[in-house]
């Protein structure tokens, strides 16, 4: 649903079409509000960088009714025509839809009462009337300022409340009252106003705290005093590391005045400090590098394309389409972008590359084998996940048999279909797939061996005429045995289950051998898609290409995330932007 | 406007009951007038300068005064590295505490320290507010004794006035109830000891535990004591695999004083399965998949003293494997109706379940002990009501007003 309200939120035009939405600013915290904020920023900056395409709202528009249709489609679960692939962007949040038919959301908004708000510069009779209309657990100064960052009054409200609590208190502003007027002059971008609190501040307080930085911070980047934001970031860095906000702003400062080499500087401290620089920060490098025309700094530019690479971070909709413009920007070069899909083959649609290829390379591949042993089956303990002895057996039957071609999870596919009987599930599976010629590993535990209502005996002794079979003990995990199965017969080797296996990723160590786990699995998983019961097994697609930036020299494939989909980190975003130098025409 | 306000009717419904009945007559104007404001900065704000107040208020006078006021000055210039950042550390909680975040008003050296070692900003903030509410806890304690010594010296003044005629009167025992207690409890537990049925306290997990865990689990151990000596038939306590000079061992030592060596437990660096014969143990878990059916007086349980709030699962299952112990958990499942929670209990609630079954063996007196946030209720109770309900329910959807009435109600869940 939130994206929903991401798109209404950035068109007030919008907001009246629909009641529900109207009572959110109100009511949403301040923290919110920067956010909104953020995205009404990002969208002018998207018009101005695409001055040329007026009917931008209008697109927008077609957008946000794409993605009504879209959901009513999977209302009356009737997606079949587009089969995104098990990893494909939102394809979690259908799936969930789909099995739980959704429910719309509860529409009681908790608003609690306040005191009216005023819109307008008040005198001291008419606060300390307001005062003495209000009883409420905190101090009324405290509480009303924070209604009005909450609801983003004006500031010249703001500081009419100031001014009374000045002179109730000989000229004395209580700190917290400070900071959330420096919020709404940030807020409204008042920028005179921000230095003057900044003064006030230096000269009353030796040191700030974070909050306090980081919003002096952003509201003095605009000014001509912007360089004193270095020195506020100085003073975070004596108490704590600051943060990636901090940084991105500091570099936004330096770009906005042109100092390219202390915004680079800073953002080597940033990477150097194990942060992960936030997209705005990037995305503001680009649209810098379109006025300048020097190699050292593409050269840089190029870097932070491959920092995306390495870290398997993908750009947003609009900084996909500052890379766009920066690229078409440089001269003499004569790159041109479109934005594309990439075809089932592993083919860019727009120039018919081939996509990276989604298998490891042999190290990367021995690498992973050898990590999945010890942290996710041996994990320093290994009767946490099964005993010695069943881990001895398991490796001297995975030896003694030739490689398999594909794993199943038993307990998995059998239970896909609660309707019908489970080993009768795996049955219809194995004997499927063994039609195909295929060498199958079956695991298991040894409860379903045991002849119930659910698992009867002529069909596992069925399976295991057909299959491999493994059974593990009841209390073993069955998962760890899949992966190093599957691992363990080569690259070629396939395993069937649903399971996202994010509790075994989350085993390993560090982020690096996590993502290459992803990339595997992603080209190893097989997903039964639901609706087969009476037809044949069909299985989710797999990914014959791996999703990430990647460069041959005269082209870029750079996957990017819409504005409109959202995208849990277990999948991976549709959309390419393919950018390639044209070839200088045979003459 | 109109339109906005027909909107915003049906909600205001709902908004009623959330709102002070004093508010209730202007809660209109309020919300309307909320909606207002929030729309103000895109209005108002290009036209800033022209849209001055009317009445020409003084805004910007506090300014002038707030700069003038001297800030107080009194720190030498030459500190060392490691001292200004412990200096800017005690000012950022200063200036924290200014904006009312939840950190402690004074702190010291020590507590700063710690707070330096913490690895990350969000444990920075979670020990601040630990620290926080500790000293409101003391803060809130000291005030209550004030008040609880006052009001005694008030009571012993009024019964001076009273007790004026002194009057001899008989009595068959001296007031030392707490002594005779304590020796009986002592008596109990020393035929414990020898007689007692024992139960193992297996301390095998000081290296998944941090220090904050460790200290609860040396509270929880102690609580599990406490209930045991006063029970009619204590267990013999075991604390097994407790190393001398551990973490355990030495937080034991700290918290007892100089009871430790003399309470009635038997504290051993050994592990149960040299003291017991392995067939008689059986280790309570709650990951073991069998269930516990009966209490049974022969065999020698053993809990696992871990506090695990990492949610490491699997640890003492693994450990009784490693061992080749049977295991077995307690049947929550069976007797109650689990709402939340964690199915891992508490040292003492496991101890006095097991000293309940012990002498009454019944299931339902027993997990009393569980926590009522945990479960909604016992199950065989209202499984007989569930099936009462289903009846009922067949017959009421026969008739098709009290089915209308029945979706309303699911319509208003």
């Amino acid at each position: 649903m939130t994206f929903y309200l991401s798109g209404f939120r950035s068109f007030p035009k919008l907001w009246k079409s629909n009641p529900y939405f109207e009572l959110g600013p109100a009511t949403s915290s301040a923290s919110f509000f920067l956010t909104v904020h953020c995205v009404i920023e990002n969208q002018q900056r998207w018009f101005s960088v695409k001055p040329a395409t007026p009917p931008n709202s209008k697109t927008l528009n077609l957008q946000v009714t794409k993605a009504k249709t879209h959901k009513k489609v999977n209302d009356s679960d009737k997606q079949v025509s587009s089969d995104p692939h098990y990893f494909a962007a939102g394809a979690a949040k259908k799936r969930s839809l789909i099995s739980s038919n959704l429910q719309n959301l509860g529409h009681a908004l908790p608003v609690r009462s306040t005191v009216q708000l005023p819109t307008k510069p008040l005198n001291s009779e008419e606060w300390d009337k307001l005062k003495e209309d209000f009883k409420g657990k905190a101090s009324f100064e405290d509480f009303i300022i924070s209604q009005m960052a909450r609801s983003c009054s004006s500031v010249d409200v703001a500081k009419s409340l100031l001014a009374w609590v000045a002179a109730k208190n000989n000229g004395v502003v209580g700190y917290n009252l400070l900071v959330k007027y420096l919020y709404l002059c940030v807020f409204h971008k008042q920028t005179s106003e921000v230095i003057d609190v900044y003064e006030i501040m230096k000269a009353k307080y030796k040191s700030l705290e974070s909050g306090g930085y980081t919003l002096l911070i952003r509201g003095l980047i605009h000014s001509d005093r912007w360089r004193e934001t270095l020195l506020l970031l100085e003073d975070i860095k004596k108490v704590m590391v600051p943060s990636k906000k901090n940084y991105g702003d500091c570099i936004e400062g330096a770009l906005l005045h042109q100092d390219v080499n202390m915004a680079w500087s800073l953002y080597q401290e940033l990477i150097g400090h194990n942060l992960i620089p936030l997209l705005e920060t990037l995305k503001a490098f680009f649209d810098y590098g379109k006025d300048i025309n020097d190699d050292h700094y593409s050269n840089q530019l190029l870097d932070i394309l491959l920092y995306l690479k390495n870290n398997q971070l993908y750009p947003g909709e609009s900084f996909a389409h500052s890379i766009k413009t920066w690229f078409e920007s440089i001269p003499g070069r004569q790159w041109k972008g479109e934005f594309t899909t990439i075809q089932k083959s592993g083919q860019c649609s727009n120039c018919g590359r081939t996509i990276e290829s989604i298998h490891l390379s042999p190290e990367e591949y021995e690498f992973l084998k050898e990590k999945i042993m010890r942290d996710v089956i041996d994990g320093g303990d290994q009767y946490k996940k099964t005993t010695p002895q069943e881990l001895k057996k398991f490796e001297s039957f995975v030896n003694s048999c030739p490689p398999f071609d594909i794993v199943i999870d038993g307990l998995n596919v059998a239970k896909m279909f609660p309707k019908s009987r489970e080993s009768q599930n795996l049955l219809r599976v194995v004997s499927q797939l063994a039609q195909q010629n295929l060498q199958l590993l079956v695991l298991g535990r040894k409860h379903m061996l045991r002849p119930s209502s659910q698992w009867r005996k002529d069909e596992m002794e069925q399976v295991k005429k057909q299959a491999h079979c493994f059974f593990a003990d009841n209390i073993s995990e069955d998962d760890p045995f899949l992966l190093y199965a599957t691992l363990n017969s080569g690259n070629h080797c396939k395993f069937i289950t649903k399971d996202l296996l994010r509790d075994h990723k989350a085993c390993l160590p560090d982020a690096r051998t996590q993502r290459l786990f992803f990339k595997w699995q992603q080209g190893h998983q097989l997903a039964i898609m639901k609706g087969f019961q009476k037809s044949k097994l069909t299985f989710q697609h797999i990914l014959s290409y791996d999703t990430v930036v990647q460069t041959t020299g005269d082209s870029w494939h750079i996957p990017y995330d819409e504005d409109l989909v959202q995208r849990t980190s277990c999948e991976v975003p549709t959309k390419w932007l393919c950018l390639q130098r044209k070839t200088p025409a045979p003459c | 406007m109109n339109m906005t306000i027909r909107f915003l009717r049906p909600f205001a419904r709902c908004l009623v009951p959330y709102t002070f009945p004093r508010k209730r007559s202007n809660l209109y104007s309020t919300v309307v007038q909320r909606y207002m404001s929030s729309k103000v900065p895109s209005l108002s704000c290009p036209n800033k300068g022209s849209a001055s107040p009317p009445e020409q208020l003084e805004l910007d006078g506090w300014k002038a005064t707030m700069k003038s006021s001297v800030q107080e000055d009194g720190v030498s210039e030459v500190l060392d590295k490691d001292e200004e950042s412990l200096a800017a550390t005690r000012e950022l909680i200063e200036m924290w505490r200014l904006l009312g975040k939840e950190v402690p008003e004074h702190i010291t050296e020590e507590e700063l320290k710690t707070l330096m070692e913490c690895p990350s900003k969000s444990a920075k903030k979670k020990y601040l507010r630990y620290l926080y509410c500790k000293k409101k806890k003391k803060k809130a304690r000291q005030i209550k004794k004030e008040m609880k010594a006052e009001a005694r010296e008030e009571a012993k003044r009024a019964r001076l006035l009273e007790t004026t005629g002194e009057q001899q009167r008989d009595f068959m025992f001296l007031r030392l109830w707490d002594r005779q207690m304590n020796i009986a409890m002592g008596w109990k537990g020393v035929q414990a000891m020898q007689f007692g049925q024992p139960l193992v306290f297996d301390m095998a997990y000081d290296n998944y535990m941090k220090q904050s865990e460790l200290q609860n689990t040396v509270s929880q151990l102690l609580e599990s004591e406490g209930w045991n000596r006063r029970n009619v038939d204590p267990f013999h306590i075991y604390f097994c695999n407790l190393k001398i000079d551990s973490a355990y061992h030495r937080e034991l030592v700290r918290r007892y004083g100089e009871k430790w060596d003399k309470l009635l437990l038997t504290a051993t660096e050994k592990s149960p399965v040299d003291l017991f014969p392995k067939d008689s143990i059986i280790y309570l878990t709650a990951d073991s998949p069998n269930r516990m059916t009966t209490f049974k007086h022969d065999k020698i349980y053993i809990i696992g003293s871990l506090v695990d709030k990492n949610a490491q699962t699997g640890i003492s299952l693994a450990k009784a494997k490693r061992l080749n112990l049977a295991t077995e958990c307690l049947p929550l499942d069976k007797y109650l109706q689990w709402e939340v929670g964690n199915k891992n209990l508490t040292l003492d609630q496991m101890i006095r379940i097991l000293l309940c079954l012990k002498n009454t063996g019944s299931w339902e007196e027993a997990l009393k002990f569980v926590p009522k946030r945990k479960h909604t209720g016992y199950l065989e109770v209202s499984e007989h009501s569930q099936e009462l309900f289903m009846k009922l329910k067949k017959i009421k959807t026969l008739s098709s007003f009290q089915k209308g009435s029945l979706n309303v109600r699911t319509w208003k869940r």
